[in-house]
């Protein structure tokens, strides 16, 4: 019987695995993600694409906004950076997807410390409004700059593999272990960045910006530092994006996707990276789920099939709302709760 | 407690996503078409009666014995003109429910999906008519059935260059449209026409919610324009010829097809009084080939006035793609996505009872047509005033 997890050495206290069940898990999902491309169709590898691009994408913001405390309503804009620069690497210079896909992360990280430097003078709303010029300059950037970015037409990616212009053609299946695999680097990448100075800098700006500079943290370094770790992974989602679906267009890259990505972490859980993951893979299947059940519905009651759409979209707010209200601190607290009340049972509290 | 609950509905709706997700498969029989539509999102305000149009001809066609007695299957859902819900969908239409195919709505999915369908071989239309489309290199599944937005361009500039020389006057046009793609695509084929025919050309982007545009009108002014574009929806278009008629402009505004519709003379009311129209799509809704659609929702008990011409649109495009899936079965071929293009390729002065221009597509060209008539607004009442005007510029001429 059990009262609780307790650390009794620093050891213990920084591992990132503390029961042997998290160990299980862990091994189970390895297995899973190892076995689920071989039993799934094509729809379903789709999905998992999705929600690995959606992974990373929030980790990357997870890591600005749950972590270090600074809201950017920029996302959008940050994956247009990496999808834009991977693609005209790939068409305007042949180069390989293992070039291009790091060149359209890198080029996302330095945009995106360039934009977090208003970050020192300005905090909560107001970094907001900062964050959101952001994603109003580059989208606009970017559709007109034509020269380089061929302006608001799309553009068709290639996929090298080598520099010897030998066009890959990928599917569903080859790139979900090109997503995954960058998907898990960058968790590890993140669970591991807060058992460092850094990351540990990241959440003293969070919880008071004047105590930690108090303590000796510079606090515009790691503002503009977590503006940059977070833009890279958010870049390297969309370079991903570019060559997994071979089109750039600035559409997919709107201020919706940018509350798209905050809301999922808000869902998973602000400041947790299982968070991220949970918030990535709701938001991505809730749709999809809810599209299944309106056609099931409207081919079973035909005069519903009108209106479906709307309660659709309704049905999406309201069970946003629903998990907020019921665990304002996400999935992922949730699912603390229920390992809890598992474990602790029967004495919980 | 609550917590129990939350994770009782959460279990349950993971179970019924599986469940909901299995129950797909099934009968070989019907001719399966996948399709989304805009219901809810931005453009849903032309996207419904567009996606009626494409459900009402599916269920017409079944009702009198389908196509070569094999009823067809429209499997279809509103995506809100998002993108990421328009690739799960379209995924989930190939793969799990194998259709041949597909459907598509805006610019944003038909630019999205254009290098999936062209690797998974399904024929596409959509009611996104850019000219990059018709590129066969880049696009080899795609088709257009209306005018594209390039070849429009270029018949209202023919047009503006016959009246300018009437009038005696010099010609200065200015392009109002939105700022997308769309409202690019047909802006560079316009200055090429224009820099042959010395038709002096600029072109200016509607910022989105506007809620006035007198600052853009005033530089066209500044430029001399006395005639004006539109390449964009509605709503903004019909804003624009109010504000023009109130800063007393005299210009002759041309619609290109996304404003020149039944509402844009509702919502622009007086001003929308002898506004043009390039409209590859007939708003008259007597014409032979809207008949069927007409009597059809007469049977319904709905008329088809109420609905208007992007009804007739949807109508025609699932027509004209049924037409291939006819003709693909009655060559005997397998019905597969790499024939269905090669019948769709075959079909040459294909007759919509006057919706459109014939349609011609061919194995290098999947323009459907490159004429249009010009319609213009008068008593409240899109009337034709001229015949087809054709553009005769080459698919590829735009790069």
């Amino acid at each position: 019987m059990q009262s609780g997890i307790f650390h009794s050495s620093y050891q213990k206290d920084m591992a990132l695995r503390h029961t042997p069940a998290q160990k299980v898990r862990l091994l189970l999902i390895i297995v899973f993600l190892l076995i689920f491309p071989f039993l799934a169709d094509n729809y379903y590898l789709t999905l998992a694409n999705q929600i690995g691009i959606a992974v990373i994408g929030a980790v990357g913001l997870n890591i600005l906004t749950g972590f270090t405390g600074q809201i950017s309503l920029g996302t959008g804009a940050f994956l247009a950076v990496g999808a834009y620069t991977a693609a005209l690497l790939a068409i305007r210079f042949n180069m390989p997807m293992w070039i291009t896909i790091p060149a359209g992360a890198l080029m996302t990280a330095l945009v995106g410390g360039l934009f977090g430097i208003p970050s020192l003078r300005l905090k909560g709303l107001y970094l907001a409004i900062a964050t959101l010029a952001a994603q109003v300059i580059i989208i606009w950037v970017v559709t007109h700059w034509d020269t380089v970015t061929g302006g608001v037409d799309a553009l068709f990616v290639k996929n090298y593999l080598w520099f010897d212009g030998q066009q890959v053609r990928f599917n569903e299946f080859k790139f979900y272990w090109i997503i995954m695999a960058v998907a898990v680097l960058v968790v590890m990448a993140a669970v591991n960045l807060f058992r460092t100075r850094p990351g540990r800098a990241f959440i003293a700006i969070r919880d008071q910006d004047i105590a930690a500079e108090v303590m000796g943290v510079n606090v515009f370094r790691y503002k503009v530092a977590a503006f940059a770790t977070s833009s890279f992974m958010i870049g390297l989602a969309g370079a991903l994006i570019a060559h997994w679906r071979q089109i750039v267009t600035w559409e997919r890259f709107t201020i919706e996707v940018s509350i798209l990505y905050l809301a999922m972490i808000i869902i998973g859980g602000l400041g947790s990276i299982s968070g991220s993951i949970y918030g990535a893979i709701f938001m991505t299947l809730l749709p999809a789920f809810l599209l299944n059940v309106g056609q099931s519905l409207g081919s079973a009651i035909p005069f519903m099939d009108r209106i479906i759409p709307f309660i659709q979209q309704a049905v999406f707010g309201i069970v946003i709302i629903v998990f907020l209200i019921f665990e304002p601190e996400g999935i992922a607290k949730m699912w603390r709760n229920i390992k809890d009340y598992f474990r602790l049972w029967p004495f919980s509290y | 407690m609550k917590k129990r609950t939350v994770l009782a509905i959460g279990l349950a709706l993971l179970a019924a996503l599986l469940l909901a997700a299995c129950g797909g498969g099934g009968e070989a029989e019907p001719i399966k078409i996948g399709a989304i539509f805009d219901l809810t999102g931005p453009t849903s305000d032309v996207g419904t009666p567009y996606a009626e149009g494409e459900k009402g001809y599916v269920e017409w066609i079944n009702e009198n014995g389908g196509i070569n007695g094999r009823k067809v299957e429209l499997i279809a859902q509103d995506y809100a003109y998002k993108v990421d819900q328009a690739e799960q969908l379209y995924s989930q239409y190939v793969n799990q429910d194998k259709v041949i195919a597909f459907l598509g709505w805006g610019t944003g999915d038909t630019e999205a999906l254009r290098a999936k369908i062209a690797a998974d071989e399904i024929p596409f239309m959509s009611a996104s008519y850019s000219i990059n489309l018709a590129d066969i290199n880049e696009a080899p599944y795609n088709f257009l059935t209306g005018t594209s937005y390039s070849d429009q361009m270029v018949i209202a500039l023919q047009w503006i260059k016959d009246d300018a020389a009437s009038k005696g006057v010099d010609a200065k046009v200015v392009v109002f449209h939105h700022d997308s793609p769309f409202g690019e695509s047909p802006v560079p084929d316009g200055q090429a026409y224009a820099d042959a025919n010395g038709i002096a050309y600029t072109n200016l982007a509607m910022p989105r919610g506007a809620t006035d545009l007198t600052p853009q009108l005033t530089q066209a002014q500044e430029f001399g324009a006395n005639y004006i574009v539109i390449q964009n929806v509605s709503s903004p278009a019909a804003l624009l010829a109010k504000n023009a008629k109130s800063l007393g402009m005299d210009v002759q505004i041309i619609c290109l097809n996304w404003c020149a519709d039944e509402l844009f003379v509702k919502l622009a009311e007086d001003a929308s009084e002898g506004v043009l129209g390039v409209m590859p799509f007939s708003p008259d809704l007597t014409v032979p080939g809207a008949q069927d659609a007409a009597k059809f929702l007469e049977s319904k008990g709905e008329k088809l006035e109420d609905y208007g011409l992007h009804y007739v649109q949807g109508w025609t495009t699932v027509k004209v793609m049924l037409e291939g899936v006819k003709r693909t079965l009655d060559a005997k071929k397998e019905l597969t996505g790499a024939n269905l293009r090669t019948s769709l390729e075959g079909i040459q002065n294909f007759d919509t009872g006057d919706v459109t221009a014939p349609l011609n597509f061919s194995p290098t060209d999947h323009r459907g047509n490159d004429a249009a008539k010009l319609y213009q607004v008068q008593n409240g009442q899109w009337v034709a005033v001229s015949d087809y005007i054709h553009s005769r510029i080459e698919a590829k001429a735009h790069k």
